[in-house]
């Protein structure tokens, strides 16, 4: 026993043994607390709320909800809510943040400046406040019979209005989806290695698909036209209200509005990060080459700051991902809120926040195991040790 | 493309007159004058900091020079992007730290410029790519990266680069001083064949094997001015000039 307590190997065993141990007793006896406070309270505690109608509204859904739907579908409406407005930040966000992080690199004075004040300004004021300050401007526009239009879109304290294709919700989510294959998978097969041995194959396939998700996503706006109507709705004012196109919600807009301003300008501290990274050495060999400037950029600034900047934009997204449960700030029905009122009116507290903490746990996951695969993916081969 | 009226010698690789340069109040390159022709190797050494690697980046406008003019293959190096970029095609560069683009293969590398500059159809610039990469000797790595490859065969592929855009003069700054002395001689031989070729070439390098043995002139560079220009063998033997000779010993006797 005693030589055994001496080898290294044992002894990190057990203690590793007796940590777990600990811990996995710490969990336990916690939750049997919980359990018993719960019954003195007269709540059952258990997963059986998850079946029961709810018995109140939503107010925001992308999928068709009433009260008597069941607790699980409003978790699903709350994640997709979630979902939905991370997609729009963060896809803003990146824009605003290649936009300043541009200008912040930029051998014009007065871009520099801009994009300095820029990131100073809108870094340095609490994410929270500033949505209160936009849903606070968007409700204070405007009523919709006084909103100003432009191209089809109208900005008023009712929210944005934009013109839609008159098509049925699921017809419109899978052409969105056709059109993102349209894209994704030419990319794929120009990258796959399946093909390397028939690479004349690569060009007609790439055409193929893409032609072939195009076709496929107008075809399914087609079947999904809703009958007698016009091909597009385009708000238009009837009476004192806005009749017709899409209503964006202002606490949705206010929300996407603030990520990408907020989130923006961090992003454009990496992607200035990432295009000082790149090195002199490899610009001056593309100028040498003959490159014109806008060659230099897309074929070795941009790819090569991409690579330097991907592990910390994943990081970044991860936050802004977390950023989202604002929405119960200004009233957006997130994840958060729903799980927050489902506290209200069932009671099962740690239940909930438990399926919301999964929930964000699997969301941000995903996320970070995505980016690594890319990262993976188009990492430089071979050691860096010089660039 | 303003020729120069004085010189319509197409014999003439590059001219330059007169040139100054400046970093801030730093005097980098004082009155430089300096006349290459055709087909000539030209050697350019002397102490860190004298100017040679500054000399040879404002001939591809890497550096831009403040005044004096610089004439290169008949087109008049100035603000005019047109004549950068005609230039530059034509004269190919080969740094110290070789410069390859990390996140393309070495076939990339080669076929890159061509494509987009040259805009030649990519069988051909492959085609051409295999080529010169056998030249270097190196066809064997064309799927391999740079990170993969040790730093004479980087070397290799970077000259390999440089000529895919088939240039009427090269440039080579210091290219073997960041490498293991073991593969010295590797990059050494291969400027050495691209010399033989008939090459227009001015080197920037410490290796005074090479002067000897491929140098048509050299070119002994000292605070920014060009001290002395002579034949290898007067270079190396006769020199008058005791700056020169100073240097000599230095590196020589070591």
């Amino acid at each position: 026993m005693g030589s055994l307590l001496r080898n290294q190997k044992a002894r990190n065993a057990l203690l590793q043994a007796v940590f777990v141990g600990a811990l996995g007793s710490l969990v336990i006896a916690g939750a049997l607390i919980a359990r018993q406070n719960m019954a003195a309270q007269g709540i059952t505690s258990g997963f059986d709320f998850l079946f029961k109608p709810t018995g109140w509204e939503v107010t925001f859904s992308l999928l068709p909800a009433k009260p008597t739907d069941p607790y699980w579908w409003y978790f699903l409406i709350g994640i997709i809510n979630t979902l939905f407005l991370g997609a729009f930040g963060l896809v803003t966000a990146t824009l605003v943040g290649t936009v300043v992080g541009l200008a912040r690199t930029s051998s014009n004075d007065l871009a520099r400046l801009l994009g300095r004040s820029y990131v100073d300004v809108f870094r340095n004021i609490p994410l929270i406040l500033q949505v209160f300050f936009w849903n606070a401007l968007i409700t204070n526009l405007p009523p919709p019979r006084e909103a100003h239009e432009a191209w089809g879109f109208a900005l008023t304290s009712r929210g944005l209005y934009v013109p839609i294709l008159n098509v049925h919700g699921l017809a419109f989510a899978g052409a969105t989806l056709a059109l993102l294959a349209a894209i994704v998978l030419p990319i794929w097969l120009g990258r796959t290695t399946r093909l390397d041995s028939r690479p004349e194959q690569r060009r007609p396939a790439q055409l193929g698909t893409a032609v072939l998700a195009l076709a496929g996503a107008v075809l399914i706006l087609f079947l999904g036209r809703l009958p007698d109507t016009s091909l597009m709705s385009v708000p238009a004012l009837r009476g004192l209200n806005l009749q017709g196109g899409l209503r964006v919600p202002p606490e949705f807009t206010a929300l996407v509005v603030a990520i990408a301003v907020y989130g923006g300008s961090y992003i454009a501290e990496i992607v200035r990060g990432g295009f000082k990274a790149v090195g002199k050495g490899q610009v001056e060999a593309a100028n040498s080459l003959g490159l014109t400037p806008w060659q230099v950029f897309s074929c070795v600034r941009l790819p090569l700051a991409l690579r330097a900047m991907l592990p910390i934009l994943a990081n970044q997204y991860v936050w802004l991902m977390k950023a989202t449960t604002l929405g119960i700030a200004v009233g957006f029905a997130d994840f958060f809120m729903i799980v927050a009122l489902t506290i209200n009116h069932s009671g099962q507290t740690l239940e909930a926040i438990g399926i919301l903490m999964a929930g964000f746990l699997i969301i941000n996951l995903s996320l970070a195991a995505l980016f690594n695969r890319i990262n993976k993916a188009i990492a430089l081969k071979g050691s860096q040790l010089r660039g | 493309m303003a020729t120069l009226a004085q010189s319509p010698n197409p014999d003439i690789a590059l001219r330059i007159e007169g040139m100054n340069k400046y970093f801030g109040n730093f005097h980098a390159l004082r009155n430089i004058e300096l006349t290459v022709t055709r087909g000539e190797k030209i050697v350019v050494c002397g102490p860190s900091g004298s100017g040679k690697s500054t000399m040879i980046r404002c001939i591809n406008r890497l550096e831009e020079h403040n005044s004096g003019r610089i004439v290169v293959l008949g087109t008049e190096l100035n603000d005019d992007v047109g004549n950068i970029d005609e230039i530059r095609r034509e004269v190919g560069m080969v740094f110290q730290h070789f410069n390859l683009f990390p996140h393309m293969s070495v076939l990339e590398n080669c076929v890159l410029a061509p494509m987009l500059v040259r805009k030649l159809p990519r069988p051909q610039a492959e085609e051409m790519a295999l080529r010169f990469l056998e030249k270097v000797r190196i066809p064997e790595q064309a799927s391999k990266y740079p990170g993969q490859l040790s730093g004479g065969q980087q070397q290799r592929v970077a000259i390999a680069r440089a000529l895919c855009m088939q240039p009427q003069m090269m440039l080579f700054d210091e290219p073997t001083s960041a490498l293991d002395p073991e593969m010295i001689s590797e990059v050494l031989d291969v400027m050495v064949t691209l010399a033989a070729d008939g090459m227009t070439m001015i080197c920037v390098t410490h290796e005074m094997g090479f002067a000897r043995r491929v140098a048509d002139r050299v070119i002994f560079m000292d605070r920014g001015e060009i001290i002395e220009e002579a034949p290898p063998e007067t270079f190396f033997t006769a020199s008058r000039n005791e700056r020169t000779r100073q240097f000599l010993s230095q590196i020589l006797n070591h």
